[in-house]
């Protein structure tokens, strides 16, 4: 039975992978209408450029992750991994389904397929209360975001008349509508997405679920909200301009309030969850001055800015996917995601470590990795923004520059504090000698990534173009060659520079191994500036690391460090802990949701327990709704 | 075309440790004393060539390959730059982006490679250049957008001449709030006083000097001589901005424009002689002010109308 699932899952992931490919090379999309009719629907199915574009990043990771998960869970020791195995086909399936979904009944159903389908994938640990917790969360948060979205397609489709996208995209929305609904996508799709301060879902569900579904969850299906953003744009095409300036600020606030927290947390995996915020963060700020560029007819912004966040939902889907496999390959053999009790495994876990270097460069956004393709378009689009739009885009598009100039110095910081503690130094308090590198099975889905990684930093063109087309479907324009010229070459020349730093690294590296060998080369141990007897211990820990800029800004984080001060000439062992305060959980909808299940619990007086009870109300109810149909 | 980008690179690489010379001895000036010699970087950078290397035990590749990368990426980031009248072999639309990423990724190595000793010294000043680069990445880039809305383009050689400098009359105040904010920078950037004091001799205060602590021969080198030539080369954006060589001859500008690099050698040493190292909490407060000196200058230029 795992065998057949496992297999469809592998077919299913590889025929969506090439009728993808195959729509982003020619161009052509594809439809196919079921004749069947469905309550206020059509089943009715298509490939653009944008889908196929989604379909190509779902289907990549959902191969990867799912070879990887089967190595994963191989020897977890537990039953049930068929319903597993089958969840996650049904995931696949349905995500697929909701991407080339062309009406929106269907998409809404698909939709909810998604989030049951995540769901029992995120309770894979259903005996952990943590675990059961977070997935009650999740499918609260959904709904609520899903509700948003039933709310905005019905007022499209009442609008346009019909609930088929082609037919949807015809109509003409008025302005106030236009933003209506946009403010019900930003919530019901910002929920998924996990726009703070609606994130809260998410780092709780990412470490909850075993590594390879927190890969596929923060690659692929939190992207769902991203392409349903995009594909309203792509219907609704004219949106008064604060629409643009909500996303540019959601963008923004996402991207640093996301990057901030993750440098204040102290597991790996919801370490990475906070950094998919801070990833939307910057998706969403391509999208925003996309937006306003089409908003102002100027196509160059348009394209740039789009095609900016479509790559960068490519880009963080693998670099994301990459860290949370090699997270998990790093839990799986020492048991532990806590940072501080980690060190030195790059020695002992080779593959893992170097894996999660090329990740841990890519997310950075830094030269030779595909995240600097991806932010390179998006401030370049910012700066287009600047150049070419009016003057309160200005301001809005230098801001976002700022803002993500900041949020490349702390996503640094904050992976040069992860990989410098878990996989450098010296073991802070496991034995690395007992520890095993992972099996085939799970290193050869983390090698592929980190290729492609490496393929799309030095070789952007393909997905380049590919992320144009899509780019140029939801912008509603014709891609001109001499568009693409302009968009493209100057990225072509960047590259250009890269080879040349590889050759010139290449160079310098050989001069020196050409003098080690004339020159004496030494082994010691680190110099302990005097001090004889170091021990691992003394290594400064990934929390100290982050201290400085946690307390920059403390006033925002609410970050606080317990137990610090040390008593006495000789003092005993002391305690200590620092964390970061959640303030849209703790301050906003943890209040609020306790507000309504108080009011909740005064309506108990009407639940008697009585069936005549219960009997009254229903023909009290028909009366009144007889009374209403009377008047 | 071939001997530009030969005297272009030849002249940065020649010169480079120059500065650090004149840094120098303009320190000796102020406190008396003859100094070293006005070569001493060269003799130290050439010392450390003749030395073999000790490499700790804890260590890994990325020890090894951190200084080589961060040479490699300050020379290559500096074709992008101009030098007066001799124009960047390289330029490109975007081009400044790649190089403020250049030194994005030599940073990250740096602070990667030091952590991997495991030293606790290493790791703080890994952590502390952390926090100080992150400031003053933003400050850099409030910047850019001020060279780049009195531009109008987004290539670093087109940013920095051409344009920019004709408009001093127009735009005289945004300029100097831009190049007293890049100072600012520069001086985080390459570790100088006050945010950092290369000649301290107490390991738990240095920022960037503790980070190297563990390197020797060959390694000490590439890093010496890159911090040479990224203080030039990020010095030289300051000097291409603020020293005004239009309508002179190509030969003429290049001769102006070392001679800026020179006085701004001078002010370095200048500003080192007087003051004195900033505490380390106080580090982010200078960046900060730094900022808002870029953002004033930034709210200038929109109000004179782009």
């Amino acid at each position: 039975m795992t065998i057949v699932l496992y297999s469809l899952t592998i077919l299913t992931s590889v025929l969506g992978m090439v009728s993808a490919i195959g729509v982003l090379v020619t161009g052509v999309p594809v439809h196919y209408r079921l004749g069947l009719r469905m309550p206020l629907g059509e089943f009715h199915v298509g490939i653009d450029p944008l889908s196929a574009f989604f379909l190509l990043t779902i289907t990549v990771l959902f191969l990867l992750a799912g070879i990887y998960g089967h190595g994963y869970l191989k020897d977890q020791g537990k039953k049930g991994l068929n319903a597993h195995y089958a969840f996650y086909l049904l995931a696949l399936v349905s995500l697929m389904l909701l991407v080339t979904a062309q009406d929106a009944v269907l998409f809404l159903l698909a939709w909810e397929m998604v989030t049951i389908s995540s769901y029992f994938l995120i309770v894979f640990h259903d005996d952990r209360k943590t675990v059961r917790d977070a997935g009650y969360l999740f499918l609260i948060a959904a709904h609520t975001g899903t509700f948003c979205l039933w709310l905005m397609f019905f007022l499209m489709g009442q609008h346009a008349g019909s609930m088929d996208f082609d037919q949807m995209a015809l109509a003409s929305f008025p302005a106030t509508l236009a933003g209506v609904l946009f403010i019900l996508g930003m919530v019901g799709f910002g929920v998924k997405t996990g726009f703070i301060p609606l994130h809260i879902w998410l780092p709780h569900a990412h470490p909850a679920a075993p590594s390879h579904v927190s890969a596929v969850l923060s690659a692929v299906m939190i992207k769902m909200g991203i392409y349903g953003l995009m594909r309203m744009i792509l219907i609704i095409k004219v949106f008064p301009q604060w629409c643009a300036m909500v996303l540019l600020l959601a963008g923004m606030i996402s991207g640093v309030g996301g990057v901030l927290y993750a440098l204040g947390q102290h597991e790996i995996k919801k370490l990475l969850a906070y950094h998919s915020i801070e990833n939307i963060g910057i998706i969403t700020l391509g999208l925003g001055i996309g937006l306003w560029g089409q908003i102002e007819h100027n196509e160059l912004v348009a394209l740039i800015g789009y095609a900016g966040a479509l790559l960068h939902v490519f880009n963080h889907a693998v670099f994301k996917g990459l860290l949370f496999l090699s997270a998990g390959s790093v839990i799986r053999s020492t048991h532990t995601g806590e940072i501080d009790r980690l060190g030195g495994l790059l020695k002992y876990l080779p593959w893992t470590g170097h894996l999660f270097l090329i990740g841990s460069l890519s997310i950075c956004g830094l030269p030779l990795f595909n995240g600097f393709i991806s932010e390179w378009f998006v401030f370049r689009a910012l700066f287009e923004g600047m150049f070419h739009l009016k003057m309160d885009a200005l301001v809005f598009s230098g801001t976002g520059i700022v803002a993500l100039a900041l949020m490349g110095g702390l996503a640094a910081a904050c992976f040069a504090k992860v990989f410098g503690a878990v996989f450098l130094g010296n073991s802070r308090s496991l034995d690395n000698t007992q520890l095993k590198e992972s099996s085939r099975l799970l290193r050869v889905p983390m090698a592929v990534l980190g290729g492609i990684c490496l393929w799309v930093g030095l070789f952007p063109g393909t997905m380049v173009s590919f992320a144009l087309a899509a780019a140029s479907t939801i912008a509603s324009v014709k891609l001109s060659p001499a568009m693409e010229g302009v968009v493209i070459s100057p990225l072509l020349t960047a590259v250009l520079v890269l080879f040349i730093l590889i050759a010139v690294t290449a160079i310098l590296f050989l001069f020196k191994r050409m003098a080690a060998k004339c020159l004496p080369v030494e082994r010691a141990p680190t110099w302990g500036c005097g001090y004889s007897a170091p021990t691992a211990r003394m290594q400064y820990t990934a929390s100290s690391f982050a201290e400085p800029i946690l307390r920059i800004f403390r006033n925002v984080l609410g970050y606080g460090v317990k137990g610090a001060k040390l008593q006495g000439y000789f003092p005993k062992t002391q305690e200590v802990s620092s964390h970061v305060v959640e303030a849209s959980e703790d301050l906003i909808f943890r209040p609020a949701f306790g507000a309504v299940r108080s009011l909740c619990a005064k309506l108990k007086i009407i639940q008697c327990g009585h069936t005549q009870v219960y009997l009254l109300y229903i023909f009290v109810f028909l009366l009144l709704l007889l009374v209403w149909k009377i008047v | 075309m071939g001997t530009g980008i030969v005297l272009h690179i030849g002249t940065i690489m020649i010169l480079s440790p120059l500065l650090l010379g004149i840094i120098a001895k303009t320190k000796a000036f102020f406190a008396g004393r003859w100094g070293p010699p006005l070569l001493q970087a060269y003799y130290d950078i050439w010392k450390l060539f003749r030395k073999g290397n000790v490499y700790s035990t804890t260590t890994t590749w990325i020890f090894q390959a951190a200084p080589a990368v961060g040479l490699a990426t300050v020379l290559v980031s500096s074709v992008l730059m101009p030098l007066g009248g001799l124009k960047a072999p390289l330029s490109f639309w975007g081009d400044i982006l790649l190089f403020v990423c250049f030194y994005g990724l030599a940073r990250f190595l740096t602070i990667i490679a030091s952590l991997d000793t495991g030293s606790s010294f290493e790791g703080m000043g890994a952590s502390r250049e952390a926090v100080f680069s992150c400031l003053a990445e933003v400050v850099l880039f409030l910047d850019l957008i001020i060279l780049a809305l009195l531009s109008g383009k987004l290539v670093l050689s087109q940013m920095l001449k051409g344009d920019a400098s004709s408009s001093w009359h127009l735009a005289g105040p945004a300029f100097l709030l831009m190049g007293l904010s890049y100072f600012m920078v520069l001086l985080a950037e390459n570790a100088r006083i006050p945010v950092d004091d290369p000649a301290t001799h107490l390991e738990l205060t240095m920022v960037h000097e503790v980070m190297v602590l563990d390197h020797s021969g060959w390694d000490l080198a590439y890093i010496l001589y890159g911090s040479a030539v990224k203080l030039f080369v990020l010095g030289g954006v300051l000097v291409n901005v603020l020293v005004p060589s239009h309508g002179l001859s190509p030969s003429m500008q290049t001769g102006v424009f070392l001679g800026g690099m020179v006085l701004l050698a001078l002010g370095i040493g200048v500003v080192e002689s007087c003051m004195a190292r900033l505490r380390l909490n106080r580090v982010p407060l200078l960046l900060i002010g730094a900022f808002v000196l870029a953002l004033i200058g930034v709210l200038v230029v929109l109000l004179k109308g782009v």
